[in-house]
């Protein structure tokens, strides 16, 4: 592989008013990983975008080899060799894996695709990951049929397929198992070994020092502040990221043992559907209950199904009264409560005010002929204690950054003043400065006696935040940690799967 | 037998997501069921492709609306620019036209069909315009073109080439010559980078965008195939009636989109094939039997199209439905 060397320098992009991009420089060559790091609409994925021919810049200037570049289109930056594997998909979901992975690069023999050829060297790339892919995944497999990790990898593999010089992982682990993500940093050291130049954007901390070379930092548009990572620490770089420079403190004390005491308000037993194979557990009022483990055992599904957004058997009780919920109506007059991840896809209505997107569930209780006064009026209070951070409740969802969206869709449901709150991953892609907020707010809500079922992908979170957290694995509830037992490592080894020495270890469908 | 069974079945359930013409094989055994209890000699070959051809203007445009509304998109002018390619077809040509006079007039009413698809895609993939509302605007202009070149019904098409159309060349009736050329081109254009570029654009253009897919090229392109098969269908519908009409192609819009329907494309895109589509335009053909054979007014062929289309719609809902109801 040729050397090559990207340089971004006084990147501008506005859109409309709004400044995504004020002055960014990035620099990379081949056979390094540079870390693209900062806050929710900072202008990473901007950035990301510009290099990537996905966006023109308003100003500023690309070099390529030291030569000007300016893509107008994917295309042209593919074919100068730069490649991405984006945050937002770009799958197709009613394709095969195979043509996804060669869309717009098909093998081609006198204009005609080479399906054959496209089948096997899909089947090569598949098996780079070999170990670390569900069962049902090859090249003839819908992308639809695949879970979200295993989409992930072949977003991936697509990038790769085009044997890039230039490659930007944008977010590209976040959906990632742990395994996943442990091959790709293998695969990461070796493409780099092949002077393959690479950007890693990402919000994972440790994943940041354990493969790039070196951080350039964005704050509002603006590169902060580029360091070399062996002479830098974790706190530095928050530092940065943050107006002020102070990190915000995410860490919440763990509280007593007092679980036990309090009532149980959300109680299942063997609770089965597609994807579970027996869930049995029990969530106490004022208790935040993590969901941890690989992603995609049942987590989400189980969430979905305790909002009657799934179909399933097995009993499910609220308040110690049994109660079947086979709609998400069901649910919420039930006094449930869910917040979903794909905050883009379930949660919000983009184009809509802010003000509408947190009434949505809560219309009926304005009247007949509805009472906006008092709408607003309760909007106002949940967003202020929400500490929204916007220019007025009429501004559409999409003006917001990506924390601060994340907080209507808690607030809307916050409307309606719920018992038990099922959050599914709601800090993924959030920054870290929206992060620690979101921690107080689920906080204040568990010592208001609300229970609160949380799954996150982030480890750390779920051991900062949890009073337990139960384990899950291909459909079941695999271990229970609490207490002493609730830490990353036996979080981390609970989750693959690994033998513990710990003594806390519930058999299967026993954790209560 | 069984590990053979597990490498089919994947493949199964693509075919069948892929070309989901299924149900369409349902409705087609149940339509020609029907059709052999009202009429039993209506399955005699000569009377059956006999019937049939009468649906090939059809199934050419329904070929057309076919690979539009795989891109995502949907043409409500096909019926206008074949009633517009018709009479240019009938016009410039007459009972003793001569070879060079009929070359010219099949050059210029394929030309004004890819011309007016052109228009279309230009609307929708360029300057982005909203399909059914483009497409609806624009069959006005074609509608109107037509009138100016033949106000009333009439002119006389070759009897040589009218001739043409009803020989059965090889012993196989033309019918399925159509058919046969139809699959194969559709093959053809499947096989080419052009076939993957129209499923993503369709499936979702965003993605298509950022792999590189040129997606402008791609709609505008799916407009232009669909005018060609527009005016294909056009010298088709003036061959079968020998005779021009400035209105002869009215019917065929929502004709295309129910057989597309049936045939198991979504009309959402990303989705479905022209097989599906061809086997659609035979179930009508039936249906329109039935409705004729059973002594209902003819106006009944118009409202069973709307409930097919409706029905359509609601159908992958309705099974989704009924497959939650029954895990439940």
């Amino acid at each position: 592989m040729a050397d090559v060397s990207l340089s971004a320098q006084h990147l501008v992009k506005r859109y409309g008013g709004v400044v995504a991009l004020a002055d960014s420089s990035l620099d990379v060559q081949s056979g390094e990983v540079v870390a693209l790091i900062g806050a929710n609409g900072s202008g990473k994925s901007t950035l990301g975008k510009i290099i990537t021919g996905a966006v023109v810049p308003d100003g500023g200037r690309l070099l390529l080899d030291g030569e000007q570049a300016r893509f107008s289109s994917p295309q042209a930056a593919r074919r100068m060799g730069i490649s991405a594997v984006y945050q937002e998909l770009s799958l197709v979901a009613d394709m095969t894996v195979a043509e996804n992975v060669w869309l717009a690069n098909e093998p081609l023999a006198l204009g005609r695709v080479r399906r054959k050829e496209r089948k096997e060297r899909t089947a090569r790339l598949l098996s780079l990951f070999e170990d670390a892919l569900g069962p049902s995944v090859g090249p003839d497999a819908l992308v639809s049929a695949l879970s979200p990790s295993d989409r992930q990898i072949v977003e991936i593999l697509k990038a790769l397929s085009r044997e890039p010089r230039v490659m930007i992982l944008d977010e590209a682990t976040a959906s990632l198992g742990g395994r996943q993500v442990e091959r790709l940093f293998e695969l990461v050291g070796e493409w780099k070994a092949r002077g393959m130049a690479l950007i890693f954007i990402s919000h994972r901390m440790e994943e940041i020092f354990q493969i790039a070379d070196r951080a350039t930092v964005l704050r509002s548009g603006r590169t902060v502040g580029a360091a070399d990572l062996k002479e830098t620490s974790e706190q530095e770089l928050v530092g940065l990221m943050i107006e002020g420079g102070i990190a915000e403190q995410r860490h919440i004390a763990h509280p007593g043992e007092t679980a036990g005491e309090k009532t149980v308000l959300l109680e299942t037993e063997d609770l089965r559907s597609s994807v579970l194979n027996g869930v049995t557990l029990q969530l106490r009022e004022g208790e935040i209950l993590g969901l941890g483990g690989l992603q995609g055992q049942g987590q989400s599904n189980l969430l979905l199904t305790l909002f009657g957004a799934a179909p399933h058997s097995g009993t499910i009780r609220l308040a110690g009264e049994q109660v079947r919920l086979s709609h998400p109506r069901q649910a919420m007059k039930q006094g449930l409560a869910f917040v979903p991840g794909d905050r883009g896809g379930e949660g919000l209505l983009p184009i809509r005010s802010i003000l509408e997107n947190l009434l949505l569930p809560s219309w009926s209780r304005y009247g007949a002929f509805l009472n906006m006064r008092r709408a607003r009026n309760d909007s106002e209070a949940v967003s202020q204690s929400l500490r929204l951070k916007m220019g007025s409740l009429d501004h559409p969802v999409n003006s917001l950054s990506g924390g601060n969206a994340q907080k209507v869709v808690l607030g809307k449901w916050l409307m309606r003043g719920p018992k038990v709150l099922l959050l599914d991953d709601p800090t993924k892609g959030v920054d870290v400065g929206a992060k620690g907020e979101f921690y107080k707010i689920l906080s204040d809500l568990r010592e208001r006696g609300v229970a609160i079922l949380l799954h996150s992908s982030d480890d750390e979170e779920l051991v900062d935040l949890c009073d337990r957290v139960l384990v899950m694995r291909d459909g079941v509830v695999s271990r229970q940690l609490s207490g002493g037992n609730l830490n990353k490592s036996v979080l981390v080894s609970a989750s693959v799967g690994a033998a513990s020495s710990s003594s806390d270890s519930a058999p299967s469908g026993g954790a209560a | 037998m069984s590990a053979a069974w597990a490498s089919i079945g994947p493949r199964l359930r693509r075919v069948a997501l892929r070309q989901s013409y299924a149900f369409a094989l349902l409705l087609l055994v149940v339509a020609v069921a029907i059709n052999y209890y009202l009429q039993p000699t209506f399955f005699q070959p000569g009377i059956l492709s006999g019937n049939l051809l009468l649906f090939v203007p059809l199934m050419l445009v329904a070929v057309g609306q076919t690979v539009v509304v795989i891109g995502g998109g949907i043409d409500l002018s096909l019926g206008a620019i074949v009633s517009m390619a018709n009479v240019i077809f009938v016009s410039l040509m007459s009972q003793e036209a001569s070879p060079s006079r009929i070359l010219l007039a099949l050059a210029a009413g394929f030309l004004a069909g890819i011309l007016a698809g052109a228009l279309n895609g230009f609307c929708v993939a360029v300057l982005r315009f909203q399909p059914i509302v483009t497409t609806f605007a624009t069959s006005f202009i074609f509608a109107g073109l037509a009138l100016y070149v033949l106000p009333e019904p009439g002119g006389v098409m070759p009897p040589g080439l009218v001739n043409f159309f009803y020989i059965n060349p090889l012993g196989l009736p033309m019918v399925l010559w159509v058919v046969i050329i139809l699959l194969l081109l559709w093959a053809l254009l499947r096989s080419t980078r052009y076939g993957p570029y129209l499923y993503a654009t369709g499936g979702r253009d965003l993605s298509a965008f950022v792999s590189g897919v040129p997606v402008s090229s791609v709609r505008f392109l799916s407009y232009c195939i669909a005018g060609l098969m527009a005016a294909a269908g056009a010298l088709a519908l003036a061959l079968s009636t020998g005779t021009g009409n400035p209105i002869g192609g009215t019917d065929l819009m929502l004709q295309s989109i129910v057989a597309v329907v049936l045939g198991g494309t979504r009309l959402s895109g990303g989705q479905g094939g022209v097989a599906g589509s061809i086997i659609g335009v035979v179930i009508l053909s039936l249906i329109q039997s039935i409705v004729s054979f059973s002594g209902a007014p003819s106006s009944w062929q118009t409202l069973i199209n709307g409930l097919i289309v409706v029905a359509a719609l609601a159908g992958p809902g309705l099974v989704a439905l009924l497959g939650r109801r029954r895990r439940a």
